[in-house]
């Protein structure tokens, strides 16, 4: 085949190509399709129909500024882009997204909603304790603007802090693990041996916020057997699955039956872990069992942090112009800031004593009666 | 002609390029780049749904995203839209020339070993043990000085730190390579993760910020940190931080080309054996030119902790694998490290102006960006690979003896 016919064949091709996708505008929206039909004219009408959209105005414009992960990690980042289109829906706001790439970037994209005057943001959302010295920078810099921040406490009038009591719904877990590697129990496609009283635990970096996780883990767990001990392990690094799957089989190996862990995408080695060994593993961030389908036959439950409430309740305030600036709120059980939920597919299965202790000791955490210590003995 | 002689052919033309045919043909590169760039966000727009009002129609078919306005916030966003009458001081042109500065230190680096032939690729962990020494450093000498002169003080003993930690993880590999034959390219990569292990450890125990939940040093005070003067308050940007910069390219191009140890370096790079047999010793350049590397690459790490983050955080930006690119964009050489430095910056402070302004997702930016990287390198690279595989020039034929083929036979 000579240069030119080839040169020819790949135009008619990529235009074909480019005629034939599926997507392009006017796809997926709904209230856009009568918007569509007057499109066809060009530039300038699609600028007025644009200006009117805005005319008749969001209730609130949001920026959001995420973690390094970026969206579509499965948990963190996902389950606060959650919380924000659910407020698009219920509230009528519109939100603009950043996704930073390094830690220096988040001072920049706050600055840039901060600056931003068309349209102006009502609230700035940031995700993630990484970027506590940014929003106490920006705050300063720009007084009028509100912020929020999640998973760090900053003190400043015009921010709210978003804190999770991750130790709560990690003692839940802990208790309910706990209970279950002390008898013989199968479901799905794991079992557990009663005569091993083991569990483990597999974190991501080790640092303060996952040591809570651990903390209130191991005072279930001797909450719920005093004799069951649990191994531990940081892996290093929270999008490590093969250092995941390695730290969980061994400790499968040495006798654990069910395996929590707070390592986000480092957790899915340990569900493939879990498969692999017959044992059981426990989610967190979001219900597992629902976003990692094809390990729910393993996982018994997921410790889920709702990222998505602290970023809708904030959104929420704004609109109504009551927004909490300067308040530290923790979000716990009680509040449904955390919460541990039962896998899609095992949860049935889970004995009904085992959830009437967890469901008791939920209620005496509310109750102040249990108090579930934060750091690591 | 086979298919060989063609790319021979074209290898050769390549390396007789003159600076005006080389600068013709980067700048071709970067139209090219663009093009195919325009085409690829094209493309993805019609891949991805949106709603009509969003679109641009071009030739009467809608797309989602506009490679016009994508390409403008690339480029005039970078720069703090210079032709929209609102220039301002405090703008994206701050982040532009921080970024500018930290990969005028990582590129000249690199570039410093290349020179010397040798492939550094641990300017990335020289960087980090550069940037955590200054930050306990500079932290410890804080509490001795404050105010004005405290910021004459420290700065530039927070620069020689990371300049002389830098360095010496720099020397080691030097000397692997120099006394054990150890090649640098697997010594540099292994000691990446031994900067970045040790480090974690030290920043998540011993020198940890209680008041932080995040792994990172007790933050510097105000005064410890480079001065913003005249703009770039806001961006973290200090035109002390560039000046500096600008003094390191002017320097090290004086020293590499018009200074003895320049000339050892230089020769070590083109013809070992030839330079050895002049009376270089090799050894010694080896250990020097890497500890220089490491050294440059410590300063980065200094800069990175006094002029942007203020603290040492784990998970430092890539600057040193970025400095590779640099460096080979700019052909090895000093003043070009800081014109590829620039147009490296411009990229990466587009890029945020980019999600800003658009819907296109972060990881099709960064195509856009590898894409313009790539073909603005590959000219140069080939330049690279040119002169090492076919020499060229009449004087720089072989020249046959008994015994000897002439060009174009071969007896395998």
């Amino acid at each position: 085949m000579d240069r030119r016919t080839f040169v020819k064949a790949t135009g008619v091709a990529g235009i074909a190509g480019l005629a034939g996708c599926s997507g392009g505008p006017s796809g997926g929206s709904e209230e856009s399709t009568e918007t569509a039909t007057e499109e066809s004219g060009g530039d300038g009408e699609t600028e007025t129909t644009a200006a009117e959209t805005t005319a008749s105005g969001p209730a609130a414009n949001i920026g959001m500024v995420y973690a390094t992960g970026g969206l579509g990690d499965g948990s963190f980042n996902d389950q606060a882009q959650q919380g924000a289109i659910e407020a698009e829906e219920d509230l009528g706001i519109s939100f603009n997204e950043a996704q930073p790439e390094q830690v220096s970037e988040f001072s920049t994209f706050q600055q840039q909603f901060a600056q931003s005057t068309d349209p102006v943001y009502d609230l700035i959302c940031a995700i993630g304790f990484l970027q506590a010295d940014a929003v106490t920078e920006t705050a300063e810099s720009y007084p009028d603007q509100d912020l929020m921040i999640v998973d760090s406490v900053v003190d400043a009038p015009n921010v709210a802090s978003y804190t999770f009591k991750e130790h709560e719904g990690s003692y839940l877990a802990g208790l309910m693990a706990s209970m279950l590697t002390t008898r013989d129990y199968s479901a799905g496609a794991g079992s557990t041996a009663g005569d091993s009283t083991n569990v483990g635990f597999v974190g991501g970096v080790e640092s303060d916020l996952i040591r809570k996780f651990q903390a209130g883990f191991e005072a279930g767990v001797s909450e719920g057997d005093g004799d069951v001990d649990v191994l531990t392990n940081y892996v290093g690094g929270f999008n490590d699955v093969a250092g995941g799957r390695e730290a969980a089989t061994a400790m499968f190996n040495s006798g654990a039956d069910i395996v929590y862990h707070a390592a986000g995408n480092t957790g899915t080695g340990v569900f493939q872990a879990a498969q692999e060994q017959g044992g059981f593993a426990i989610g967190v961030d979001r219900d597992q069992s629902i976003t990692k389908p094809s390990y729910s036959d393993v996982i018994l439950g997921s410790m889920v942090k709702r990222v998505d409430t602290a970023v809708y309740n904030a959104i929420e305030s704004v609109v109504n112009d009551n927004f909490p600036g300067g308040s530290a709120v923790s979000l716990g059980l009680e509040a449904e800031g955390v919460a541990l939920v039962y896998g899609d597919e095992l949860g049935s299965e889970i004995p009904q004593d085992v959830q009437d202790e967890v469901a008791s000791a939920r209620d005496s955490i509310i109750a102040g009666d249990i108090s579930v210590p934060s750091s690591v003995q | 002609m086979s298919a060989a002689d063609r790319a021979r052919a074209v290898l050769t033309r390549l390396v007789e390029a003159s600076a005006i045919e080389r600068i013709l043909i980067s700048t071709a590169a970067l139209v090219l780049s663009i093009l195919i760039g325009t085409a690829i966000v094209l493309v993805a727009g019609r891949m991805t749904t949106c709603a009509a009002t969003d679109a641009v129609y071009y030739l009467g078919t809608g797309f989602c995203y506009d490679p016009v306005v994508v390409f403008d916030r690339l480029f005039l966003g970078a720069l703090g839209e210079p032709f929209s009458g609102n220039w301002s001081p405090d703008g994206q042109f701050a982040v532009t020339l921080r970024e500018t500065t930290l990969l005028v230190f990582t590129g000249l680096s690199v570039a410093v070993a290349f020179r010397a032939g040798i492939f550094n690729i641990g300017t990335q962990g020289q960087m980090v043990v550069g940037a955590m020494a200054t930050a306990v450093a500079v932290l410890w000498a804080s509490s001795f000085v404050s105010g004005a002169l405290g910021t004459v003080l420290l700065i530039p003993f927070g620069v020689l730190v990371g300049a002389v930690f830098g360095g010496l993880y720099g020397t080691l590999p030097g000397l692997l390579k120099a006394y054990a034959d150890a090649n640098e390219v697997i010594t540099t990569i292994m000691l990446n993760f031994i900067a970045t292990g040790v480090t974690l450890y030290l920043v998540s125990g011993p020198f940890k910020d209680p008041g932080s939940a995040a792994n990172q040093t007790v933050p510097l005070p105000e005064f410890a940190r480079f001065p913003s003067l005249l703009f770039g308050s806001r961006q973290d940007f200090s035109l002390v931080a560039f000046a500096i910069g600008i003094l390191a390219i002017g320097g090290l191009y004086y020293v590499i080309e018009h200074t003895a140890f320049g000339y050892d370096v230089r020769t070590s790079g083109i013809q070992p054996e030839a330079a050895e047999y002049g009376g270089v010793d090799a050894a010694k350049t080896v250990v020097a030119s890497l500890t220089l590397s490491g050294a440059l690459g410590g300063v980065a790490g200094a800069m990175y902790v006094m002029m942007i983050l203020g603290t040492f955080q784990t998970g430092l930006p890539s600057y040193g694998f970025d400095g590779i690119t640099v460096s080979i964009l700019a052909g090895n050489n000093p003043l070009g490290v800081g014109v590829a430095a620039l147009l490296f910056g411009i990229l990466k402070s587009g890029t945020t102006v980019v999600q800003f302004a658009t819907d296109v997702p972060p990881q099709l930016v960064g195509v856009l960006r590898g894409l313009i990287i790539l073909f603005v390198a590959m000219p140069e690279f080939f330049r690279l690979l040119g002169r090492r595989l076919s020499p060229s020039g009449p004087e720089r034929n072989p020249v046959a003896t008994d015994g000897g083929r002439r060009e174009g036979e071969t007896d395998e």
